[in-house]
């Protein structure tokens, strides 16, 4: 496990840094309390890893077992295009998530869990700089006709609204969307620098394992205080509910599939060694993963409504309980969680804008499915322009005026746009031009 | 008493590095063993070697369940070992696969990795009490210390004159 360290180019390192004093404001604290929260840990630095010893040689797609490229001027051009969207992309995935999680960082009921977060924090922003290492450890401008201070500036200009993927322009509400985020959005995450781990562009590959490393705790940040709550929400706890999880869920679980990319796509990134899995084999990969996630906090949830249970009694029962949707001793299959439908919700990819409820259920028509997300989102999301204007793409495409694939591209993104008045950051809503995904997305 | 099967083959056996999600198989294995439901310990203690390093804690998988695990560290500075030491502090084995091989494929990968990150010494504590588990860490190869474990039990009557 031996590891090279090194910093960004000096304007570029005190850009991040200024950053951060906007954006991750409790930084500080952090640091000065880092030896309560986290005894014995090395103490946070703000600097880029590569690990030592990686493979040599390009691992999957059409030049696999040729030597991995050092420079992106010896790959081929499309490929190169397509790797530099994906590392911006990643780079602004690290960064945005930093500025939803500071939202509602404040609100965190415990401490313990709140100082998790912070962590978890610092270490996107060092993720986020590891990006900004490649970006300019490296001549990309003919590529793509940028220079690496506009590249830089660029990436540290985007707000909540602003980022490549829709899940980082959600902004948080509750420190519950914190810990959700953490268990769902970052586990895309881990996938997809699972898949970058064989890029054939070998810094990028270099750069992964420390970043996995420090995202095995951020999973931990949101599962762990998960497991805490469905025990609060068992015995009656007035703060937590497992219908509040179970709705949270709802909101975050269909981006998290569209993190992925187009089920159909992703297979350039295969062909062109950059990663080894298509979009919909990874997505699978990954229900099957949050499937597990939620049957242990159902299985800590019910042995805390039924602590007289043994093992084999709890297992019995909730296989029961999954089985029949029944009853067993007074807990329902409705007090139970559930992980949502792959195509409940959905915005983007095949499923995008059809009426599939959180079990798979359809509906008769755009209203009736309406009043079914009525109820199964949480309500201060429903009251964002976010969901709002997925409505109205439900609607349009319901009556015919745009079909889906139209909609999808349609979606506007919130910008923050500038003004004479010194107070005029404000946010407004733009719907002048399509997103454009890449073919394969990241995730933070 | 718990079935004892044939070993298991090395290929049967998927050793790796833990996660969070191993959460739930640990509390498992836990409460077979100690005959104790203790979850919130296992959170803390999963978070903890998450925290410190993943790749230095293990689980094993046999049919794609948990079979058991092993949670370890690299320090220095304790005890008045001031070079880098891997501890394996914890580990544990459901007891449906006890005496199958699952321990030793664990102990071997945590050596395996130590060795990689340029450790020379792996050191565990063992209760005498238990001496299979004091036989296991011997047919790997380990051997009794000069450091040894002291104990001293605190009188918490209370103190005569004090509240």
């Amino acid at each position: 496990m031996a590891t090279t360290t090194t910093e960004i180019p000096r304007k570029f390192h005190q850009a991040v840094e200024k950053w951060r004093d906007t954006y991750l404001p409790d930084f500080a604290y952090l640091m000065e309390n880092w030896d309560r929260y986290f005894p014995r840990d090395d103490k946070f630095r703000l600097c880029a890893y590569r690990e030592c010893g990686m493979p040599c040689s390009i691992e999957c797609g059409e030049d696999q077992g040729k030597p991995k490229y050092t420079r992106a001027c010896d790959m081929k051009p499309e490929a190169a295009h397509h790797l530099v969207s994906a590392i911006r992309a990643q780079a602004s995935t690290e960064f945005g998530s930093i500025q939803q999680h500071q939202l509602t960082l404040a609100r965190a009921q415990d401490e313990e869990e709140q100082a998790m977060v912070l962590r978890m924090m610092a270490e996107e922003l060092r993720h986020g700089y590891q990006m900004l290492h490649l970006l300019t450890d490296d001549d990309w401008q003919p590529i793509t006709g940028q220079t690496q201070e506009q590249t830089v500036e660029e990436i540290l200009s985007m707000k909540t609204g602003s980022h490549v993927l829709g899940a980082f322009n959600i902004d948080f509400e509750s420190f519950v969307d914190n810990i959700v985020f953490c268990a769902l959005i970052d586990r895309v995450g881990k996938y997809q620098l699972t898949l970058q781990k064989v890029s054939a562009y070998s810094p990028m590959a270099d750069s992964m394992p420390q970043m996995l490393r420090e995202e095995a705790f951020h999973l931990a940040t949101g599962v762990v205080p998960l497991r805490r709550w469905v025990v609060k929400a068992a015995a009656g706890s007035p703060m937590i509910t497992m219908e509040v999880i179970q709705k949270h869920l709802n909101k975050w679980v269909p981006r998290a599939y569209e993190m992925f990319g187009d089920e159909r796509g992703g297979a350039t990134n295969v062909k062109w060694g950059l990663k080894p899995m298509k979009n919909a084999e990874s997505q699978d990969q990954y229900a099957k993963e949050c499937a597990k996630v939620v049957r242990d906090l159902n299985m800590r949830y019910l042995r805390a409504r039924l602590p007289e249970l043994t093992l084999a009694e709890a297992e019995e029962g909730l296989a029961a309980l999954e089985r029949d949707r029944g009853t067993f001793r007074g807990v329902k299959f409705d007090d139970l969680l559930r992980l949502p439908h792959r195509e409940y919700g959905r915005r983007r990819g095949v499923p995008a804008f059809r009426w599939i409820g959180v079990d798979g259920e359809t509906f008769e028509s755009v209203e009736a499915y309406l009043s079914h997300l009525t109820r199964t989102l949480p309500d201060g999301y429903r009251a964002t322009r976010d969901f709002q204007d997925f409505v109205d793409n439900l609607r349009a495409v319901a009556r015919g005026e745009k079909t889906a694939d139209e909609a999808q591209k349609a979606m506007p993104q919130l910008r923050r746009v500038g003004g004479v008045c010194p107070c005029s950051k404000s946010v407004r809503w733009v719907a002048d031009e399509a997103i454009e995904l890449p073919s394969s997305a990241v995730g933070a | 008493m718990p079935r004892r099967g044939a070993p298991l083959s090395a290929e049967a056996i998927q050793v790796r590095s833990l996660t969070e999600l191993d959460l739930d198989g640990i509390v498992r294995i836990g409460e077979k063993t100690r005959n104790r439901y203790e979850p919130d310990l296992w959170e803390g203690r999963v978070t903890y070697y998450l925290r410190r390093a993943p790749e230095g804690s293990l689980v094993a998988e046999v049919d794609g369940e948990v079979a058991g695990f092993m949670l370890g560290d690299v320090r220095s500075g304790e005890f008045g070992i001031e070079e880098q030491c891997g501890w394996i502090e914890v580990m544990g084995v459901d007891p449906e696969f006890a005496g199958r091989g699952v321990g030793r494929a664990l102990a071997e990968e945590m050596l395996r990795r130590y060795a990689a990150r340029g450790v020379r010494k792996v050191r565990t504590m063992v209760d005498s009490s238990m001496p299979e588990v004091e036989a296991f860490f011997t047919r790997l190869g380990f051997a009794a210390d000069t450091l040894r474990s002291y104990r001293m039990d605190l009188d918490m009557s209370p103190v005569p004159g004090r509240d």
